[in-house]
């Protein structure tokens, strides 16, 4: 009697565990809904919006509208300027970068050369761009102590000079991915035992495992180099050289003209479908090659260093001081100068231009900050969200997405985020928010995808038999390894939401300038000295967070393991494409 | 009169000799290693992780130069201090621990590249190529990418590659480490069919014993970085140098029993209170037998049944059995300490007292075993 009353009680239990199972099941069932659908709703709202917006506008012109925008001769000369500048600095920029990524990736003592190649990735382009007028321009350090003056400076030939100084470390960067993940050197060394010697092994085996590497890295490079703003800004308009990115602001800043209005929009969106048709078809393509990738081939053994190290050093070394030891040396001294045309002697310093920018840009400073600040958070959230949401069949889609709404150039994303949400957020903190998500929520979900992918598969299914509920299992055994990933991905979101200029430009009003703006305004006023105050202030907070970053990755590995230290290898952004990313896992932002 | 050696020294150089060898970054990885491999003659590398085979096999080949030491190929210097002949013109066919197959190219074109390398036209090394996938019953895999491959496939493919040399001197580094026992099996025999057919020389790096004593004419046993002994399978197994040599080359039991000399080549040993006279190798010792000798003991050495002649009725508890298919370890407690012993067939004996038997004995100095 009683053993049946406790068999009746035992299966109520047993019915009652089920339901709350099943109830348990329901809800996560909802929840993850629930979750998909905001996910969706914000990439709708980021990024298709702005670009059905910018899609409507030229609708509106009709087919006629559109083709008289784009042949008149602004828009014409604008666009042949945009291909032909991205042509050769992609040009440029994958060759140099992969022949250093190979010549320095194989050798002991990589660190140094990584950091000094990759190091101008850390400085706003403007800033590098104002350096380089102010280091090699007329009037300028070189003209002044040496009479010499880079000849183009102001023109086509220093925009290259300048934008290649950016993307040569994205290919490194790219390449050197690529070398981790799909060139095992075991591979090179069978080619070898099989009778190839160095350089046919180079063309016959290392080159073509890095033909997706390298086409990613120059779809990259093109992406970026044909929406940069600011280089052809700082570089090109003195010259009256214009690209489409430095046109769409012209003509949204100069004229108010409906006709030039949807002028611009034509040219924005033949900008965007420009960067997409380079990068968009090539991105879902290396999404689904990626399984066949390696992710832990050994490391390379190490010998002690040759001659060979010694000139790439040299060269490196040569490089770096070039492209941007001189120039921001450059700069702090014009910060430091007392006015124009003076010697940077230390009879003539001051430190007016500081106080001077920190009266007029202080409000700006913090505003860019906390700007900045809330980016960072919002980015890796959403970033996680996105890939924890998207698997399966959604995976490759969705991560293209992401990565397109950062493909897509700021200021035609600009342009569409103003036609969409002007109306009720013009001017405001809020729209320039806006825009800092959608473009850099790639790079809050590349470093936490990558994480994810590396997990071991076993892992929840090992929490949940140890006892742990779902939602335990994911916060005790998957959030804490992706805790790295998402402060990279936060930090990174920092630098580049702090440094932003072309959509802040476009979308700023009155009593929202970020700091960059009020830089850029303040070098459109001609005050060098103050300009050049404000691109330090910009600049040495990052610089020196980095180059600590740098410094502390570098040091526990020497103390606790005096043997050869196995490489630092990038994490791999999952397609290359996103390399954006890439930068994330590189070595000065750990 | 010369010597018959000498004067087939002179006439065949050996297929390797490296002399006071040492390689390594910081600290050497291998330290003042003396190994010639003749003409035709397969060595057997056996060594723990991190002792040193696979940069032993890396410099063979040519991938570092040696810090001190040097590397003959063939009667010729390859490496030696600051001076490397580099890989592609050393002759030698080599099997990676990984496949290392590239990902790029199909089987066909992988096993075609060593051929094209030595300037075959593509369609006579294709040719080619294909002949040798068909020795390996690998032809209907010619197109297939490395990725289309299971393991045992993809290491066979690396083996025809290696086979497409055309060496004078193959290097192994542990192609079965990632293999099950069947698949195995399958690449030792292919090794040692294809040994056999071009005469070439063979080094052959492992750390399973089994493989290394059934593949090899000679094993070398390393041992951080050094070489700890160099001798026949039969030798190294029988007659290790210490303690180390005796646990890389097959399982061994040590008792502490005290020994006295017998008469010529056999030795009496006391365990508990009974007696066995057997015969005894020693090995040599560096220091004085002060410390007294320790008694190594293969499990095939002993017998589980008591009574044979002079071999003693040696007292002691079976404590555990383990079946293992073809035969069955016993591990018996003994007054001397824990011994095993490997019998025939299935289980014959249930735990508890037991009588056995020694046959042979190993005696080393006590120093040795630290």
């Amino acid at each position: 009697m009683r053993a049946a009353a406790a068999k009746a009680a035992a299966a109520k239990a047993a019915a009652a565990k089920a339901g709350t199972a099943k109830a348990g099941t329901a809800k996560a069932a909802a929840a993850k809904a629930a979750a998909a659908t905001l996910v969706a709703g914000l990439i709708a709202a980021l990024v298709a919006v702005p670009l059905v917006s910018l899609a409507r506008i030229a609708a509106e012109a009709g087919l006629t509208g559109i083709w008289r925008a784009l042949s008149g001769p602004q828009a014409r000369v604008a666009i042949l300027h945009t291909v032909a500048v991205a042509a050769v600095v992609t040009v440029l920029a994958v060759t140099a970068g992969a022949a250093l990524a190979l010549a320095i990736e194989r050798r002991p003592a990589r660190t140094l050369p990584r950091l000094l190649v990759a190091g101008p990735l850390v400085i706003p382009e403007f800033v590098l761009g104002f350096a380089w007028s102010q280091a090699y321009g007329p009037a300028g350090l070189s003209d002044r102590l040496a009479r010499l003056v880079m000849p183009g400076l102001f023109g086509p030939a220093g925009i290259i000079a300048v934008l290649t100084v950016y993307g040569l470390p994205l290919a490194y960067l790219a390449v050197t991915a690529g070398l981790a993940a799909r060139a095992d050197p075991a591979l090179e060394r069978a080619a070898r035992a099989a009778g190839a010697g160095g350089w046919t092994a180079l063309r016959t085996v290392t080159l073509p495992l890095l033909r997706i590497p390298l086409l990613a890295a120059a779809a990259l490079v093109f992406v970026t180099a044909a929406g940069s703003f600011a280089v052809p800004q700082v570089l090109g308009t003195p010259a009256g050289f214009a690209t489409m990115p430095t046109l769409v602001y012209d003509d949204l800043a100069l004229s108010a003209s409906p006709a030039a209005f949807t002028g611009l929009t034509v040219v924005a969106l033949a900008l965007v479908v420009l960067v997409l048709l380079a990068l968009g078809p090539l991105d879902l393509w290396l999404a689904r090659l990626r399984p066949s990738a390696r992710p832990d081939a050994p490391p390379a053994r190490h010998q002690s260093r040759t001659t060979g190290d010694r000139v790439v050093s040299v060269i490196v070394w040569a490089y770096a001081t070039f492209a941007a030891g001189i120039p921001m040396l450059t700069l702090v001294l014009t910060a430091l100068t007392r006015g124009p045309g003076l010697l940077p002697v230390p009879a003539n310093w001051t430190l007016a231009n500081f106080s001077a920018g920190f009266s007029g840009g202080g409000a700006a400073l913090l505003r860019s900050a906390g700007l900045a600040f809330t980016a960072a958070i919002l980015a890796p959230l959403l970033g996680s969200a996105v890939a924890s949401l998207a698997r399966g069949r959604w995976r490759g889609p969705l991560a293209t997405l992401v990565t397109l709404a950062y493909a897509i150039p700021g200021s035609a994303l600009a342009v569409g985020i103003i036609i969409g949400y002007g109306r009720w957020l013009d001017g405001s903190v809020t729209i320039i928010l806006l825009a800092y998500v959608a473009k850099f929520w790639v790079f809050g979900h590349r470093p936490v995808q990558a994480a994810l992918d590396r997990l071991p598969p076993g892992l929840t299914r090992a929490a949940r038999l140890s006892g742990a509920g779902s939602a335990t299992a994911v916060r005790t055994v998957v959030l804490p390894p992706l805790t790295v990933a998402m402060t990279t991905a936060a930090g990174l979101v920092f630098i580049l939401a702090f440094h932003e200029l072309t959509m802040s430009t476009i979308l700023y009003g009155p009593g929202t300038e970020t700091f960059a703006v009020v830089i850029m305004n303040q070098q459109d006023l001609g005050g060098i000295g103050a300009t050049a105050a404000l691109a330090v202030i910009l600049t040495a907070p990052v610089v020196a967070v980095a180059a600590l970053a740098a410094w502390l990755a570098r040091r526990p590995s020497r103390s606790a393991r005096p043997a050869p230290r196995p490489p630092a290898r990038p994490p791999v952004p999952p397609s290359a494409c996103g390399s954006p990313a890439a930068p994330g896992g590189g070595p000065w932002f750990p | 009169m010369v010597p018959v050696t000498a004067t087939r020294a002179l006439r065949t150089p050996d297929a390797v000799t490296c002399a006071g060898l040492s390689v390594g970054y910081g600290r050497p990885s291998l330290a003042g290693l003396d190994l010639a491999v003749a003409p035709g003659e397969t060595v057997a590398l056996l060594g723990s992780s991190g002792s040193g085979k696979t940069t032993l096999l890396n410099a063979i080949a040519g991938f570092v130069t040696p810090l001190a030491g040097e590397i003959w190929l063939a009667g010729a210097v390859a490496s030696a201090p600051g001076q490397c002949l580099p890989p592609e013109r050393r002759r030698i066919g080599m099997v990676f621990q990984d496949h290392a197959l590239w990902p790029h190219l199909s089987v066909l074109d992988t096993v075609a590249y060593p051929l094209r390398r030595a300037g075959a036209s593509k369609a006579a090394a294709r040719q080619d190529a294909q002949v040798i996938l068909e020795q390996l019953n690998l032809g209907p895999l010619a197109q297939r990418r490395p990725g289309q491959l299971s393991g045992g496939e993809q290491q066979r493919v690396g083996l025809a590659r290696a086979l497409a040399c055309q060496p004078a001197l193959y290097l192994f580094d542990e192609p079965t480490a990632h293999l099950d026992a069947s698949l195995r099996a399958a690449i030792l025999e292919e090794v040692a069919r294809r040994r056999h057919a071009d005469g070439a020389a063979a080094i052959y790096a492992t750390h399973d014993a089994a493989e290394a004593l059934a593949i090899a004419d000679r094993v070398a046993v390393l041992h951080s970085g050094c070489l700890a002994q160099l001798a026949t399978p039969a030798d190294v197994y029988a007659e290790p140098d210490d303690l180390t040599v005796a646990r890389l080359t097959g399982p061994v039991s040590v008792l502490d029993a005290p020994v006295s000399p017998a008469a010529a080549g056999k030795a009496t040993i006391t365990i508990g209170a009974a007696q066995a006279t057997v015969p005894c190798t020693a090995a040599p010792a560096s220091a004085p037998a002060s410390a007294g000798l320790a008694v190594l003991v293969r499990p095939d050495w002993a017998r589980l049944d008591g009574g044979f002649d002079g071999s003693g009725d040696l007292p002691g508890t079976i404590t555990e059995i383990r079946f293992r298919g073809p035969h069955t370890d016993y591990h018996v407690a003994t007054p001397a300490g824990t011994l095993l012993i490997r019998e025939a067939g299935p289980p014959q004996a249930d735990c508890g007292p037991v009588r056995w038997s020694l046959l042979r004995a190993r005696l080393m100095p006590s120093e040795h075993l630290g």
